[in-house]
């Protein structure tokens, strides 16, 4: 053998799994302790560790420990890997939580031990998406190791290594571990090495063994260790070794080797759809923190508020700590996501405390004063909006980098409703989610400039009138006929009282028809009996048992500004009710759905089939967008979820967005997301012994979709932007009177391109006052932004590679430089 | 991608220098001036906007704001975006950046800085007028007996105080690319005005006369057997302290005096140099009174004058040839004896010494250290792009297509699919960041070897991998916005989608004079300053033409920091504008 065999001693640490996070706590502690006795004892074993998050609970809780852990990391023996704060799940958090993962543990690794990791490893993550190579690489890491899927899931994917690409050009060489992360005991050892030798001379290429008691903790036992020394006195090629010190090495001997540009799929095809809980915590507290971090930095640039740097830090790591492969799959114990709600809900108390602290003080700048508001005939009518003679100030904040236009919710009826040059705009009063006080809401349609704000007039409307003439014309009618039909100016839409479904879908542009089939949003129940929580070696969701049964349909809603239909299906004891949103001027039909699901082993799912040929599927993936074909493979993917066709010459499809949802298939040209799946807490391999099971998907859980139709292929800069303000919707804030310094309409932030956006506005985190826009190519097309900032006092232009993210460090004389996600710290 | 591109009439700075007092400049320059009010300026600005302190605004309604960096000119109705706000400074547009006073006159302003005063003037020209004037410049004060690399000057910021001597390098090169520019704006002319137009007479006797001095090159030496010199001296210039020379003399040559040469032990060895040189090409230098035993040429010759040599004796083939014998058996032969030197030599060029020069090496234990690992991918499509041009030229197959077939079944083609990991495995050794490393010369080695190897390769296996493997190089060449890379990229793969309008810039916005000036972009306020792991700066954006240094193609244009350019004292030639403009005009990318 020629070829060197480098030992990677560690421990697979799962945090959570198939116990709460105080026991997975206890096993840092203990495999920590474990190393550091085995690296006193052998001098040439290295210890290879993983996760931020772990360095920081024994920092935490055993100090002196923690310093002899700083000693070792600077001698090189014990190696930290991964600038990640876990070993996240590598498809479903959004670019900018990657962007945290690396941001705050690479700085804590940059504190603590005075360097950052070169390498990442995710080694039990259960795919991987296109996006990885640069979401490693802007972290400040050249190298990855991975794992799944393994070859009998994926042949095609190169072993051991290859230089795998994203778009934007990043590259990272890729160690594709061929045989287990964990190899323990002599048996195990020796086959490995054998194996691995042979592959070693085949590539003409050194490997890398990873050995060391695993999933709960452990790492190398005593035996493992002398065994190996046994083994290399009798002549193996083999040495202790670490993922850093293995690629630098490899580079240096000039590899070449293969090169792949796509995803890494499919392990563990069902955990994109197990445990809805932690799917919607996670999209609900990404964006809310984003959200607040925008208004936290206008807030603090324009209006004195304090920053709240390092109460976002903290919110954030728990965020990437849930992120954790196991947790964010859904497939840990049930306890376990106690605790999961438990922090992503104090993650969004911080965002939610810091957004209305940030808007409300915004508010009190604006000059929402009206000259005689204070001659009213009392305190109380002064304060009090029923009995005002006077409009009352909304201030809508949209947290978007882009302009938009969508209903927004408001408290109360109101009879008028006026933009901030008081010109009409549509409105309507909706029924309210209160049973006493007033019951009906405004929802209003409101225009609202990128990262900005502005401040709607609405006039107090009466409880027992409701409907009022917005007093401008509308595009939205509803008949209710043998079908239910509603339509805007974009959409005609039908609805089948037979059956429930979406009967016809058509746009008014081209007259096309969309929803040809019969069950077109027709809730659909398909068996998941055979799969574990993660669906080992099961790709595909497709038995169907039944479609839902249709209980109730009525067009509940027909006004100006929107018609809604609500329909009710059951199966079995499980009921879901979705309400058919059609608003003024929104090419999107919004739906939202209540499931109360209490069958066991189902999966739920809404289809929506799209006629035609050469049929492309194209979903979302963090910081970019793949396209997959049309196989009915379950696939990973974020907030949308495409399907587009060819039919008589020309090209079209439908987009589906999703508020909460991850998993998606399309079995030819029928897309379907997948929105319940009700497995077992953690069943893996489905041996089931006889117990009262816990399903992870039981109850009542409410989420989101819309359906979008498209001539021509999907355009994706719209689509990236459609997703974003799904998500991430306006804030109505109710103003009081008062003079202040800002107009009535305003925004912080400008991007010229229409394919860049803007995902992060936040302080850096030196604590300099420097401040970070971090912004994105979504289309996949070269992009030359100008990004302006008035607030920063800057102005710049920047190119972009196709879906390149940028990170923008702006000084306090509104400099900037491009650094990457680290800030420019390190 | 809507093709061709119209260029229409641009505006092209100009400014006049004048001293401090100068009395013609207008009485305003000593009034209070007035600072301008950008608050609500809706575009980027080049300096902070704290640090305008002094404004005008011209006939055009364009406002003219000066700072401590330099002056900005901003009108945002201009139909394109890149023209809404221009910036000038330091010390193409003026004596220095610190701006005290601007006046109006027209759509000109008087500019007072500290050390002097300077009038900005926008003149508009087409861009086949800017070409004419660029090449009219380079014929003037840039070629040396029609090399055409650079020139230094006497006189800072003085076109006109060019020195008559002065070498370059790659004079073989450099004038091999202008050649080209000047061979295709040949086939231009002859194609849109006919044969005997005076325009196109004009232009073929530009494009015959730097044909001879690049093929010159190839015989100089007197050694016969097909080695190149990279340039060559008469007596009466100064030999640099910089390489390999050779003096010749009766039918002998004799390497001079250097560092380079003591350092070897080479000083002083003489070798064969009797080959005689063709009249035609000795005419050259013979019509200013010089005989082949005043010429001192430069050996040590790299793989980047083979490359670019070979695309200009193919672009004569392909687009002049035909209309002159002598010159046609010249470019023919001369690609029979480079591409025989290099079989002849186990795929290196090799010196006096029998030993390969330093860059030209192409074989494959070359490829095998760790130097020529990284180089493989280049050099590999270089000599395969040789091979396939001297067939194309001499319309033989015989040993051409052997050694052809020979190297590409020894995995050449492919291994130019391996350029970029290659590089970012380099990379990772180094712990340096993909841009850090570039050598930029490369770029336009890389464009030439594939750009003739996708037009010329019929085979579609092997049409795919060259096809691939240009693109592995347009990570780093796309972003420079440079039609010189752009349009042989287009050329060879049809199916590109190019930002037109943007890489257009670079004939809009082209200086009408290629007077070189350092320019450094710190205290740009609107361009961000890129930072890379070991410390190299980089500007965010790729700026306009006129708004960044000027150079060759050996230089990274993003550049953050260029003082070291050589600054105002020195004139580049044309072929950075002349080259892409004709040869965008030929394949009908614009017009």
């Amino acid at each position: 053998m020629n070829k060197e065999i480098h030992l990677i001693g560690n421990a697979h640490l799962d945090p959570i799994w198939l116990w709460r996070w105080q026991e997975g706590c206890g096993e840092v502690l203990q495999t920590f302790r474990s190393a550091l006795d085995r690296l006193n004892e052998y001098d040439d074993f290295i210890f290879t560790c993983s996760s931020a998050a772990h360095y920081r609970w024994v920092e935490e809780i055993d100090p002196a420990m923690f310093e002899e852990i700083c000693e070792k990391v600077k001698a090189g023996r014990i190696v930290p890997v991964n600038g990640w704060w876990v070993q996240a799940d590598c498809n479903m958090p959004s670019a900018e939580s990657y962007a945290r993962q690396a941001l705050y543990s690479q700085l804590y690794y940059y504190e603590k031990f005075g360097r950052i990791c070169r390498t990442g490893y995710n080694v039990d993550s259960f795919g991987h998406s296109r996006m990885i190579p640069q979401l490693l690489k802007k972290g400040g890491m050249d190298f990855y190791v991975m794992m799944r899927p393994e070859k009998h899931e994926n042949a095609d994917i190169p072993a051991p290594l290859f230089n795998w690409h994203s778009p934007d050009g990043s590259s990272v060489l890729t160690y594709h571990i061929p045989n287990g992360y964990a190899r323990d005991g002599v048996e195990s050892i020796d086959e490995a090495v054998g194996f691995l030798g042979n592959m070693a001379d085949e590539n003409n290429c050194d490997v890398m063994m990873f050995y060391g008691v695993g999933n709960h903790g452990g790492g190398p036992t005593k035996g493992d260790i002398e065994h190996l020394e046994k083994l290399k006195e009798n002549g193996a090629n083999i040495k202790f070794s670490s993922p850093d010190e293995y690629f630098t090495e490899v580079c240096a001997s000039g590899v070449d080797a293969p090169v792949w540009d796509d995803d890494l799929q499919h392990h563990a095809s069902g955990c994109y759809s197990a445990t809805s809980l932690i799917k919607k915590l996670n999209r609900k507290a990404e964006a809310w923190l984003q959200n607040a971090e925008k208004w936290n930095t206008v807030a603090c640039k324009t209006a004195g508020q304090p920053a709240k740097t390092e109460e976002f830090k903290e919110a954030w790591r728990k965020v990437c700590f849930n992120q954790f492969h196991d947790i964010m799959c859904g497939c840990s114990i049930m306890e376990a996501y106690d605790d999961v709600r438990d922090s992503e809900g104090y993650a969004m108390t911080v965002a939610a405390t810091a957004e209305n602290n940030a808007l409300l003080r915004l508010t009190l700048d604006m000059n929402t004063w009206l000259d005689g508001v204070s001659e009213t005939k009392t305190l109380n009518a002064r304060h009090h909006c029923r009995n005002l003679d006077y409009p009352r100030p909304v201030a809508v904040f949209n947290p978007n980098s882009f302009d938009v236009t969508v209903p927004v919710r408001a408290y109360h009826p109101s009879s008028k409703v006026e933009n901030s040059n008081h010109e009409p705009v549509l409105f309507q009063n909706v029924r309210s989610s209160r049973s006493n006080d007033s019951h009906l809401d405004t929802v209003f349609l409101a225009k609202v400039p990128a990262l900005g704000y502005a401040v709607y007039w609405l006039y107090w409307g009466k409880e027992e009138r409701g409907f009022y003439e917005p007093g401008i014309d509308s595009d939205t009618t509803a008949n209710d006929s043998d079908e239910i039909t509603i339509e805007n100016k974009y959409l005609t839409v039908k609805f089948s009282k037979s059956n429930g479904a979406v009967s016809s879908l058509i746009t008014k542009a081209d007259g096309r028809e969309y929803a040809e089939a019969e069950n077109f949003c027709l809730p659909t129940v398909f068996d998941n009996t055979k799969p574990d929580t993660w669906a080992h070696n099961i790709f595909k969701f497709d038995e169907v048992i039944d479609t839902m049964k249709l209980q109730s349909i009525k067009l509940v809603e027909s006004g100006k500004l929107r018609s809604v239909v609500r329909t009710k299906h059951t199966f079995g004891k499980s009921i879901i009710t979705q309400d058919f949103i059609l608003s003024s001027g929104m090419k999107a039909l919004r739906v939202k759905a209540k499931a109360i699901w209490q069958e066991p082993l189902t999966i739920l799912k809404i289809p929506f089939p799209v006629k035609g040929e050469d049929g492309i599927s194209t979903y979302e993936v963090p910081g970019g967008f793949i396209k997959r074909p049309c196989n009915g493979e379950e696939e990973p993917a974020l907030k949308w979820g495409d399907i587009s066709v060819s039919s008589d010459g020309s090209r079209y499809g439908v987009t589906v967005f999703s508020d909460s949802k991850y998993s998606y298939s399309c079995p030819e040209n029928e897309l379907r997301l997948t929105v319940i799946r009700n497995s077992i807490f953690a069943d893996h391999y489905s041996d089931r012994p006889a117990a009262d099971f816990n399903y992870c998907d039981e109850g009542v859980q409410r989420f989101e979709y819309a359906v979008m139709p498209h001539s021509d292929d999907v355009d994706i800069a719209q689509t990236v932007k459609t997703g974003e303000m799904f998500l991430n919707r306006p804030v109505a804030v109710p103003c009081g009177y008062h003079k202040g310094t800002l107009p009535l309409e305003k925004s912080y932030l400008t991007i010229d391109a229409p394919n860049v956006i803007a995902d992060a506005v936040k302080f850096c985190e030196d604590g300099s006052g420097d401040a970070i826009i971090r912004c994105r190519e979504v289309a996949g097309k070269p992009a030359y932004a100008m990004i302006k900032c008035d607030m920063l006092d800057a102005a710049f232009y920047s190119d972009f590679y196709p879906t390149e993210i940028k990170t923008f460090r702006i000084d306090k004389d509104g400099y900037v430089t491009e650094t990457n996600f680290l800030e420019g710290i390190v | 991608m809507k093709l061709p591109y119209v260029l229409k009439p641009h505006f092209s700075r100009k400014s006049t220098f004048f001293p401090l007092g100068y009395e013609g400049a207008p009485a305003e320059l000593k009034n209070e001036p007035v600072k301008p009010d950008f608050s609500s300026f809706p575009l980027p600005l080049p300096s902070k906007k704290s640090d305008y302190r002094c404004c005008a605004v011209t006939d055009d309604g364009a406002v003219w704001a000066g700072a401590s960096n330099g002056v900005t000119r901003c009108r945002v109705e201009e139909e394109k975006k890149t023209d809404r706000v221009m910036f000038f400074s330091f010390e193409r547009d003026l004596p220095d950046n610190n701006v005290i006073n601007i006046a109006p006159e027209g759509n000109s302003v008087w500019v007072l800085t500290e050390t002097g005063i300077t009038h900005i003037e926008l003149v508009t020209f087409t861009a086949e007028e800017k070409a004419e004037i660029l090449l009219e410049e380079t014929l003037r004060a840039v070629q040396r007996r029609s090399m055409v690399s650079h020139k230094f000057l006497a006189k800072r910021g003085d076109v006109s105080s060019y020195l008559d001597f002065g070498h370059c390098d790659n004079d073989g090169g450099f004038t091999a690319l202008f050649a080209s520019g000047e061979i295709f704006r040949y086939a231009v002319l002859r194609r849109e005005k006919g044969e005997n137009a005076p325009e196109t007479l004009e232009a073929k006797a530009v494009a015959s006369r730097a044909v001879e001095a690049v093929l010159l090159l190839m015989y100089i030496t007197g050694r016969g057997d097909g080695f190149v010199a990279r340039s060559y001296l008469t007596v009466d210039e100064p030999v640099p302290d910089d390489g390999l020379f050779f003096k010749k003399h009766g039918g002998k040559a004799t390497a001079l005096e250097t560092t380079y040469t003591k350092e070897n032990g080479i000083a002083g060895v003489e070798i064969d140099a009797s080959a005689p040189v063709p009249d035609r090409l000795a005419k050259l230098y013979r019509d200013e009174g010089y005989s082949d035993d005043d010429i001192i040429y430069k050996a040590d010759t790299s793989s980047d004058e083979i490359t670019l040599e070979y695309m200009m004796l193919w672009l004569y083939s392909r687009l002049m040839s035909g209309e002159d014998e002598e010159l046609d058996d010249l470019v023919r032969q001369s690609a029979r004896n480079i591409m025989s030197h290099i079989l002849d030599n186990n795929l290196r060029l090799v010196d006096f010494s029998g030993e390969s020069t330093m860059w030209a090496k192409w074989y494959e234990d070359y490829f095998n250290t760790p130097d020529g690992w990284v180089d493989a991918c280049l050099n590999s499509a270089e000599v395969l792009m040789y091979l396939k041009a001297t067939m194309d030229i001499t319309g033989e197959e015989g040993r051409w297509k052997e050694a052809y077939d020979e190297l590409v079944s020894r995995g050449y083609a492919e291994l130019g699919l391996k350029h970029f990991d290659r590089h970012v495995t380099a990379n990772n050794v180094t712990n340096e960041d993909f841009v850090e490393n570039i050598m930029y010369g490369d770029h336009m080695l890389a464009t030439a070897s594939f750009y003739i190897l996708c037009r010329l390769e019929k085979d579609e296996n092997l049409l795919d991998i060259y096809r691939r493997a240009f693109s592995t190089w347009r990570f780093s060449t796309a972003r420079e916005f440079s039609p010189a890379y752009d349009f042989p990229y287009l050329a060879a793969c049809p199916d590109a989608q190019l930002d037109m309008e943007r890489i257009c810039l670079w004939f809009d916005r082209a200086n009408i004079s290629r007077l070189a000036g350092s320019v450094t972009l710190t205290g740009r306020h609107d361009i961000p300053v890129r930072k890379y792991r070991a410390g190299y700066l980089e500007a965010g954006a790729a700026l306009p033409p006129d708004e960044r240094f000027i150079s060759k193609f050996d230089r990274n244009p993003l550049e953050y920091k260029n003082e070291d350019s050589g600054g105002a004292q020195c004139v580049e030639g044309c072929t950075y504008y002349t080259l892409p403009y004709w040869m965008g005009r030929y394949y009908g990318f614009i017009k």
